[in-house]
This record gives C-alpha cells, sequence and structure tokens, in this order.
C-alpha cells in the first residue's frame, strides 16, 4: 500500500475528506442506479400478477352467470 | 416491417434484436456474470487508485478523485451517443426496443454526469481554490446535464408514447452537437481545467502506475454502464409490455414457483 496504515489512508494528507466524500457520493449515486430499476421491476410484476389474478376471478364470475355476454375487453 | 422478417438470413439477428421478449429473455442470463464482473473490476481498480497508486507531485493526494472523476465524465458522454443513436434507430426502422433503451439511458447518463460534475467541485477545491468556475469545459457539461434532464421530462411530456419517443428523439440527437463542444472545450478556450488526460493519438500524460488504474476503472465503469442500462431497459419492457401473452406467461410461471 502507499500509505502506510489505515489511519494515513484516511487522512490523506488532508485530502482525505475530498477523497472519500467525493468516493461516498459516487458509491450512494451508483448504487441507486441499480436499486430503482429493480424496486420498479418488482413492483411492476406483483401489479401484472395482480391484473392476472383479477381477470381471471372476473372470468370465474361471467361464466357462472348464465346470461352473460361471455366476451372479455382484454385479449 | 415484412421486408425485416421476409430477408435475408443477415437480417434475422437485427429482427430478433429488436424483439422486447427475446432481449428480455437474454439478457437475464447476461446479467449475473455482467454484475459481477462490473463488481470485481470496480473494486479492485478503486482500491489500486485509492490506496496503491502513487501520490500527484503537484497535487497531493486530491488528484485521487481523477480514478471517479474521468470514468464517470467518459461514460456521461459515451452515453450520450448511446441514447441519441438508439433514437435514430428508433426514428428509422421504428424498432420498439430502441427507444425503450433511449429513455433508459437518460436518468443513467444524467447520474453520471452529476458524478462527473460533483467529483470535480469536490477537486476543485484543494486544487484551484474553488468548487465551481464557469469555464467552458464545467459549463458544456452542466448543458449535458440539462439535454439528460430535457430527455427525462419529455417523456413525461406527451400523453402518446409514440409522440414522447420521437420528441425526446429528437431532442437528443440535436444534442450531439453539445459532445465535440465539451471534449475540444479545455484547447479551445482559456481554462483551469486541465487537457486530457487520455488522448487515443498519443501516450497518456501520467505516470504508468497512475494511469493503469485508471484505465482499470473506465473499464469497470463501461461494464457497470452496461448492467444499469440493461436492468432499466428491462424494467421499461415490462411496463411497455404488460399486456401481451409473454409477460403474462412469464409472471405465470415465477408465482407458480
Amino acid at each position: 500500500m502507499y500509505f502506510e496504515n489505515f489511519q494515513a489512508l484516511m487522512h490523506m494528507d488532508g485530502h482525505g475528506v475530498y477523497v472519500w466524500s467525493a468516493v461516498a457520493v459516487t458509491v450512494v449515486a451508483l448504487l441507486w442506479l441499480v436499486i430503482a430499476p429493480l424496486v420498479k421491476q418488482r413492483g411492476l410484476l406483483k401489479e401484472i400478477s395482480r391484473d392476472i389474478q383479477r381477470e381471471q376471478d372476473r372470468q370465474l364470475a361471467a361464466n357462472n352467470i348464465p346470461d352473460s355476454v361471455n366476451s372479455k375487453e382484454s385479449a | 416491417m415484412t421486408w425485416l422478417s421476409n430477408g435475408s438470413p443477415s437480417w434475422q439477428w437485427f429482427h430478433r434484436l429488436g424483439s422486447p421478449r427475446w432481449f428480455y429473455h437474454r439478457s437475464g442470463r447476461w446479467l449475473p456474470w455482467l454484475s459481477l464482473a462490473a463488481l470485481l473490476v470496480l473494486l479492485s481498480g478503486l482500491v489500486w487508485g485509492l490506496a496503491y497508486a502513487p501520490e500527484d507531485a503537484k497535487q497531493g493526494n486530491s488528484f485521487r478523485i481523477i480514478y471517479i472523476h474521468v470514468p464517470a465524465a467518459f461514460l456521461a458522454q459515451s452515453g450520450y451517443f448511446i441514447m441519441a443513436i438508439a433514437g435514430a434507430i428508433g426514428l428509422i426502422w421504428k424498432m420498439k426496443i430502441s427507444y425503450m433503451v433511449m429513455k433508459s439511458a437518460a436518468p443513467i447518463g444524467a447520474v453520471l454526469t452529476f458524478i462527473a460534475l460533483f467529483t470535480g467541485a469536490v477537486w476543485g477545491k484543494p486544487t484551484w481554490g474553488a468548487y465551481w468556475v464557469w469555464d467552458a469545459r464545467i459549463t458544456s457539461m452542466l448543458i449535458l446535464l440539462f439535454l439528460y434532464a430535457g430527455v427525462i421530462a419529455l417523456q413525461y411530456a406527451y400523453h402518446s408514447v409514440d409522440a414522447a419517443s420521437k420528441a425526446s428523439a429528437i431532442l437528443a440527437l440535436v444534442g450531439t452537437v453539445n459532445i465535440p463542444i465539451i471534449n475540444k472545450s479545455v484547447d479551445w478556450w482559456y481554462t483551469l481545467h486541465q487537457p486530457a488526460t487520455i488522448k487515443l493519438t498519443s501516450a497518456p500524460s501520467m505516470h504508468m502506475d497512475m494511469f493503469q488504474p485508471l484505465l482499470v476503472m473506465i473499464v469497470g465503469f463501461y461494464l457497470f454502464y452496461a448492467v444499469a442500462l440493461i436492468l432499466h431497459t428491462r424494467s421499461e419492457i415490462l411496463r411497455r409490455e404488460r399486456k401481451t401473452s409473454w409477460v403474462r406467461e412469464l409472471v405465470n410461471t415465477k408465482a407458480g414457483q
């Protein structure tokens, strides 16, 4: 290692504040870029599965009423 | 589009690549490996640059910010080209997925531009004595951030997805004018900003021991960019294709597991 010990690595002769704050902000920003789409995707998958469930329920209900028109708006 | 599907086999890859379903399945297989590679390369480059590279004779240790500043600025510009080219492909060939890629590239590029500006400001304080100066390089990077923000805003400004995509693509294409301005700004105008460290035509202006970790970080940022773009595109695919049978099948098999 270029520095003598861990403290020297943190301090960097007084420049540690700048270097490490730049690193910290970058790490947070990059993590957000990865986590945000994953969270969005999870929400979407849940929503879509709820949609499917709702359509199946509606279909079942429609089948139980004999005179109902059996056409569904969804493809 | 029949000429695409009925044409010669050489068009097949192009046709398949344009299929959101194909992309979703294929990219799902690439993702774990790409993510692992990005993580390993970024970590090793960062440790190498921050803890093992020698310090700069003039700037001291603050120069170590270069290991995130330059790769982020690099990808902010490459990412802009990727976004503009995706927009152009969407306009010309009406390929569904290219507009999704364009939309996905905008927030990633904006965050990378923000990182470049932020780390540059933090680096400027100990080096120039100021967080911010209105010089050509920094101002043109700020314009890049606004261009990304414009593309993001246009996505939500229209009710029709198609109109939003077209408007965004045109803004992205017009904005490419800014990229050579960013590149040449350190040569054309007087500036505090140091000239480019890496040039294709000549040897790097820095010592090899400092330069090697920088190259590793640039490769790492490229890998990270690929991972982020794929992740954003996949969630956009799910959003736009939610009514299709293949997405329904996908959700059903996932629920069955």
